[in-house]
């Protein structure tokens, strides 16, 4: 081998020992990086005392775009934030927790001054929401409640407990109207068992709907009284459809089905179809969210009622919380009592549903664009 | 004989690169109408390349010089365009899907056409007709995989004529037929060339250009060496040889004295089943010995079974053991899988080598480990620089042309993988060495390197089986020759005693005439 | 100039993805207005991806041998739900949990294992049915619900190693990190120098080893810095010390063992395999339990960062594996691929994740990147394997280009043959 020393060999070496110098300078010459000392560790927090500027940047995670309501309220902000004055950055998530997740880090690193989250699931994302906190940016929980963190400052929603009870109380009086006398035969449908909005609905409907059935007016023939067994996986209308099958054709032989208990539209149609199809009478069913299928059988007098949450509201009442961070203030709460996260108890701004059925639909309906014309 | 004497193809001047490589370097090639000319060459010369630039596989523009085809200037730019003009190609890796039949393989990309879609009924009615004429005697509706390696050559005939071929390209067309199919094929060539039609052929087989071709071109390093007229006559397989490697070959094998010591393998009994087929046995009770220093021959026809008996007795890799003793040294032994085999010192150089010898990703020095890694390792570790050297040698001492070993297996020719194959085998430190057909696709020069090694493991007191279809190589190369039919030893003879015709007899199970 | 291929001695395909990833990560420091290489964004991709990284590193294996894995994914969340669920209820301490989620992977993946391998079921199926499978035993054993996990569990997947004095203005376990890691190259270069002088092993001349050592020394002493300036209390994640110990050890046992040999011989050549003495069946089993066990860490380490196991965790986790492991050079037919490549090609997808995010594209339109990404990656790599041609960076640095198998070859016709190409796939050889 050999061994001569060649001109090659020195320049590499010089190379070397200035590639290696560059690296020590690298090394040292940040010691005065924006470390800080432990002394810094406690940043975080609601950083309501401090307040920012005009042209801010808000930052708002959504979960998949699935259904009209989501796709309005991402024009909604985009055009509300805008219009405040702040520089939106308004993302979905379609696929799924992992890219939320990584999405709302982004959002960290872009240096959005509030970040507004719309969880695909709330309990997931509990690393992103503390380095939030860590770095001083307030967090508000939209629709969809965080859970198991104590990142979270302040709950924007419908109070979903409430809807729960119009439902139920929905359910009670379409009974008595179109029924006629009791016992009445009912069957229950719950939300996805990991939608953390499931439980409130399901349980403000059984607050009105257990003593009946405790009194024995009403009566749930399949016996599936519980949420987890009245549950449908991914709010699947499929799901809930072969279940309702499976319940027709098990407990309804020989008896009518007079009533069902639906948390949202799109399962109470499938409800309705399950039963149409099994032959049996059109039952009282309740719904959720004002689908425009669901309005329309209202006013044909098939489905009984709905729910009207309107998102123009719920945005802008977390737009209203952004102003409030802005200028350095505790956003407007009205409950901060019911919803324990599992770690903390999130003060929570509650915007009041409608109940609506074919006698108001008219009236609640008036000024929106896609409902309006239904009703007439 | 065809009275037309003209030149149906000139290929002037053809000259074509790779990246670092001239492949064809000014080559003139001449085809009188209605012959079968021969080109013969070394591997690497450059005959395959320099019809595939006639084929259009290398299209015009690719490389340099002028095709003049039936009088014009010819310019191909695909296949397509060679083929509509009437030259077909037959490569030496059949091009035929197995699990189709026979009909949709002859008229794969040349479909008979219906009024609505593929007229499955005419093309059926054609293809018997080609079978007829080819002289294949099978159903046109069996799957390719059915049926052997010599009828599934004359499919590939069938669909070139169904391509309506005025020159038909053959590259190797005998190199894995039997004798009998190699006779037939040869049959239906004269047949064909006596209805008009021009053949070049590229092959090895010296005897069968001797009887078959009416000219010779012989190739060597890219160049056309010189065009030998074979109907002027004086032509012979001496002459040919010169003219390929440049230097004549006194002898095919080299000089070797036999050291013959104690019988050290025997296989008795033997006997197994075809995997597939319960009840047909592919070894019936065979039994044959090998001495330390000797070279063992198996002869016998395509199918015979020679195969079959080696590779389950290497571990049982083929088929299903059914009875029989091993004994080696005295001593019977049990060898049940590959790794058995190879601790008793037994080594088996597939047929096959690209599909059952080697993984064409690896490098030559992988190679050359690769069936005795424990020998290069610390434990589990491989030492990488233990298995360079480990190659190093056995590219030196059996002269594997590689600039390094460190290239892969891959860009070697075809005898130098044979000798990395071998190499591989060697280093698991065998003391039978059993070689199935090791020759198969090298050229004369190559075979006569791997006669010496097979010598050279002999001298050192190994005993090496070699299994061939060549007879002429049994007879050069074996001190005794064992014969094979349906499955069963029928025979075995002296180095001294043997013919040809012997050999055939056994072979054939013929009955012995009357003397 | 064969001594600056042996600089770098692996294939050019993989260099080609290096640069690739580099000009990623330049493009988008730019575009992003230098949002991409921050200490806290850098974590963030390695926290982000780490899953997915380790599952790429299963996955090559499965993908040499021949095979492909489907069930990662659902491998993944049952792994996840189980060890939360167990540390929930049975109040096992966290690292009993790890160990019974390592034994949830051991499990599974002696079940697929044995379908493949002894059964003889093809892989494609057998985790296909595991992909269904499993999912449906998340679901069943989670109730479809969200389950938190202990904060021990939640430091493997999101957390960082330790700040102690002096002050450096570096967090001083990175540092530590970095210092050991330079140690290691310069050592085990001068290592295998030795070995192979002691050998009289032809070796490449001592410059170019000295720049090799330079050049990765220049690149640890960058990530270091990179890594450990963040902010007080950050540092070169956990979750991404557990992925390098992994590589390390991978790319070992694939380049250096006899095992790994074997599964290269087997992916290559099964018939040749086979008859040179390897148990193919020993092989299918270890690559498919592997892969499986790295599933469950993958599974761990990402429901420690979500701070919860959730009932759709794992969904289409294989395909991004399976992608990383393409675009980092494996081949469709097995044989071949390392785990470096497969790694790097996981991170070219992160990167370009993470980028597209900062710039604040849409999820559709990150879709849509990503899957025209891979086409244009995998398309090079056919292009330049039939062609025999190093694609861009052959054509950028020819004199690169030499050398490389099935290629050229060497001119002199008693050699090569070169593996030339044919328009209809057909190649000659001698």
């Amino acid at each position: 081998m050999k061994r001569k020393w060649d001109p090659m060999k020195t320049k590499f070496a010089t190379g070397l020992v200035a590639l290696a110098a560059a690296g020590a300078l690298a090394l040292t010459g940040c010691s005065s990086s924006d470390r800080g000392g432990p002394s810094s560790e406690e940043s975080g927090g609601a950083s309501a005392a401090a307040g920012f500027e005009d042209g801010a940047k808000i930052g708002v995670a959504l979960p998949q775009k699935t259904s009209e309501n989501w796709v309005l309220a991402e024009n909604l902000f985009n055009d509300g934030l805008t219009e405040a004055g702040y520089e939106p950055i308004v993302q979905f998530a379609n696929g799924g927790v992992s890219e939320q997740q990584n999405q709302i880090q982004a959002m960290i690193e872009q240096g959005v001054k509030v970040l507004v989250v719309g969880a695909i699931d709330g309990s997931q994302l509990g690393s992103q929401l503390k380095a939030a906190k860590d770095a001083g940016i307030p967090v508000v929980a939209y629709d969809r409640l965080l859970e198991n963190t104590d990142a979270v400052d302040v709950y924007e929603a419908f109070d979903n407990f409430h809807v729960g009870e119009l439902q139920g109380q929905a359910l009670l009086e379409g009974l008595a109207d179109r029924k006629g006398e009791g016992p009445y035969n009912i069957e229950l449908i719950a939300g996805s068992p990991d939608d953390a909005n499931s439980t409130p609905f399901f349980e403000g409907a059984m607050s009105v709907l257990q003593p009946k059935i405790d009194d024995g007016t009403l009566v749930v023939k399949s016996g599936q009284t519980s949420q987890q067994q009245a549950a449908t996986q991914g709010w699947e209308a499929e799901n809930a459809q072969n279940r309702m099958d499976t319940i027709l054709s098990g407990s309804y032989k020989d008896a009518e089905l007079d009533g069902v208990l639906s948390p949202n539209d799109t399962l109470a149609r499938a409800a309705l179809t399950s039963a149409k199809q099994a032959g049996k009478d059109v039952p009282v069913i309740t719904g959720q969210d004002s689908e425009v299928e669901s309005v329309k059988s209202i006013m044909a007098g098939v489905q009984y009622s709905t729910i009207y949450k309107d998102t123009r509201k719920l945005v802008q009442a977390t737009i209203d919380a952004v102003d409030s961070y802005k200028a350095g203030e505790e956003p407007e709460v009205n409950d901060t009592e019911s919803y324990d996260n599992g770690v903390k108890v999130v003060p929570a701004n509650l915007l009041e549903p409608v109940i609506v059925t074919e006698e108001n639909a008219a009236e609640v309906y008036k000024g929106d664009p896609n409902l309006e014309d239904l009703t007439k | 004989m065809s009275e037309n004497h003209h030149a149906v193809l000139e290929m002037r001047s053809i000259t074509k690169e790779f990246p670092g490589v001239r492949a064809l370097d000014d080559v003139t090639l001449e085809v009188r109408a209605g012959e079968i000319h021969a080109i013969c060459g070394e591997n690497g010369a450059g005959k395959s390349t320099l019809m595939k630039v006639l084929s259009g596989v290398y299209p015009h523009g690719s490389y340099s010089g002028d095709i003049h085809y039936q009088g014009e200037i010819v310019e191909f730019r695909d296949i397509r365009s060679s083929e509509q003009a009437g030259i077909v190609i037959i490569h030496q890796e059949l091009a035929l899907i197995p699990e189709l039949s026979i009909t949709e393989n002859i008229f794969l990309g040349n479909e008979v056409r219906g009024r609505v879609g593929i007229d499955w009924e005419t093309a059926r009615q054609r293809a018997t007709e080609l079978l007829a004429r080819v002289g294949l005697r099978a159903s046109p509706d069996t799957l390719v995989k059915n049926i052997g390696v010599g009828q599934q050559q004359l499919v590939e005939i069938a669909r070139a004529l169904a391509k309506d071929v005025r020159l038909l390209i053959l590259d190797e067309p005998t190199a894995a037929l039997n004798e009998d199919d190699s006779e037939h094929l040869l049959d239906l060539l004269r047949g064909l060339r006596s209805r008009g039609l021009t053949c070049i052929m590229i092959s090895h087989k010296l005897n069968e250009i001797e009887e078959i071709a009416d000219s010779i071109t012989i190739i060597r390093d890219g160049r056309t060496v010189e065009t030998l007229d074979v109907r002027a006559g004086g032509i012979d397989e001496d002459r040919i040889i010169r003219g390929m490697v440049g230097r004549s070959l006194a002898s095919r094998f080299p000089d070797h004295t036999p050291q013959i010591g104690e019988t050290f393998f025997e296989v008795e009994g033997w006997t197994v089943e075809h995997p597939e087929v319960p009840g047909r046995l592919v070894c019936k009770q065979s039994a044959f010995h090998v001495r330390r220093g000797e070279i063992v021959g198996f002869a016998g026809i395509m199918g015979a079974g020679r195969t079959e008996l080696a590779r389950s007795i290497f571990g049982r890799s083929y088929g299903r053991y059914l009875g029989g003793t091993l004994r080696m040294d005295g001593k019977e032994i049990v060898v049940p899988d590959v790794l058995a085999a190879i601790r008793h010192r037994i080594a088996y150089v597939s047929e096959d080598r690209k599909t059952l010898g080697l993984n064409l990703l690896d490098t030559i020095q992988q190679t050359v480990v690769s069936a005795n890694l424990p020998k290069v390792s610390n434990g589990p570790v491989i030492d990488h620089d233990r298995a360079y050297l480990a190659a190093e040698e056995y590219r030196k001492s059996l002269g594997i042309k590689a600039p390094s070993v460190r290239d892969g297996v891959a860009t070697l020719s075809g005898g130098n993988q044979q000798k990395a194959l071998l190499a591989k085998w060697m280093f698991t430190e065998p003391e039978l060495l059993i070689l199935d057909e090791p020759t198969r696709g090298i050229d004369v020069g190559a075979k006569y390197e791997i006669y010496g090694l097979v010598q050279r493991l002999a001298n050192q007191g190994k005993g090496v089986v070699v299994i061939s279809s060549e007879l002429p190589e049994l007879l050069g190369l074996c001190d005794r020759i064992y014969t094979v039919f349906e499955g069963r030893v029928t025979g075995v003879v002296d180095q001294a005693d043997a013919t040809q015709e012997e050999l055939m007899r056994l072979m054939t199970g013929a009955p012995t005439p009357a003397r | 100039m064969s001594s600056l291929k042996q600089l770098f001695g692996g294939g050019i395909r993989q260099y080609g993805m290096v640069l690739a990833l580099l000009a990623l990560l330049a493009y988008f420091q730019v575009a992003t207005g230098g949002l991409v290489l921050t200490p806290s964004n850098a974590q963030n991709i390695i926290i982000g991806n780490s899953y997915i990284l380790i599952l790429a590193i299963g996955m090559v294996l499965v993908i040499i041998a021949g095979h492909i894995d489907l069930s990662v994914g659902s491998v993944a969340a049952v792994t996840g739900i189980i060890v939360a669920i167990a540390l929930r209820d049975w109040g096992i301490p966290w690292w009993a949990g790890i160990l019974l989620g390592l034994a949830v992977g051991v499990v599974i993946g002696a079940w697929q294992g044995f379908w493949v391998a002894y059964v003889g079921i093809p892989g494609f199926i057998t985790t296909l049915a595991g992909m269904m499978l499993f999912r449906g035993l998340n679901q069943r054993i989670g109730h479809s619900s969200t389950v938190p996990v202990p904060e021990e569990l939640q430091q493997l997947g999101a957390g960082y190693l330790p700040e102690w004095a002096p002050d450096t203005g570096l967090n001083n376990s990175t540092l530590l990190l970095g210092v050991l890691a330079l140690a290691a190259v310069v050592w085990s270069e001068l290592r295998r120098r030795a070995r192979a002088a002691r050998l009289e092993v032809e070796q490449p001349p001592l410059w170019v080893a000295l720049v090799r050592v330079a050049v990765v020394g220049a690149v640890i002493a960058y990530v270091t810095y990179l890594f450990g300036s963040g902010r007080y209390g950050t540092s070169f994640p956990i979750a991404g010390l557990v992925l390098v110990a992994l590589v390390i050890l991978y790319n070992f046992i694939a380049s250096r063992t006899i095992g790994g040999r074997h599964v290269y011989a087997v992916g290559g050549n099964r018939a040749a395999a086979a008859l040179s003495g390897i148990n193919i069946r020993h092989v299918n089993f270890f690559v498919m339990m592997n892969m499986s066990i790295l599933a469950a860490v993958a599974g761990m380490v990402f429901v420690g960062r979500a701070t919860a196991s959730g009932p759709s965790d794992g969904n289409m986790w294989e395909l991004d594996a399976i992608a990383a492991v393409f675009i980092g050079g494996a081949a469709v037919s097995g044989g071949v691929g390392t785990v470096v490549g497969s790694v790097i090609g996981g991170l070219v997808m992160a990167v370009l994740n993470n980028g597209l995010q900062l710039m604040g594209v849409g999820s559709d339109t990150t879709q849509i990147i990503k899957g025209l990404v891979l086409l244009v990656a995998v398309a090079f790599d056919v292009h330049s394997k039939v062609t025999g041609r190093p694609s861009i960076i052959g054509l950028v640095f020819p004199w690169l280009g030499k050398g490389r198998k099935g290629s050229g070859g060497t001119p002199g016709a008693d050699d090569a043959q070169p593996e030339v190409p044919v328009a209809d796939g057909a190649t000659s050889r001698g």
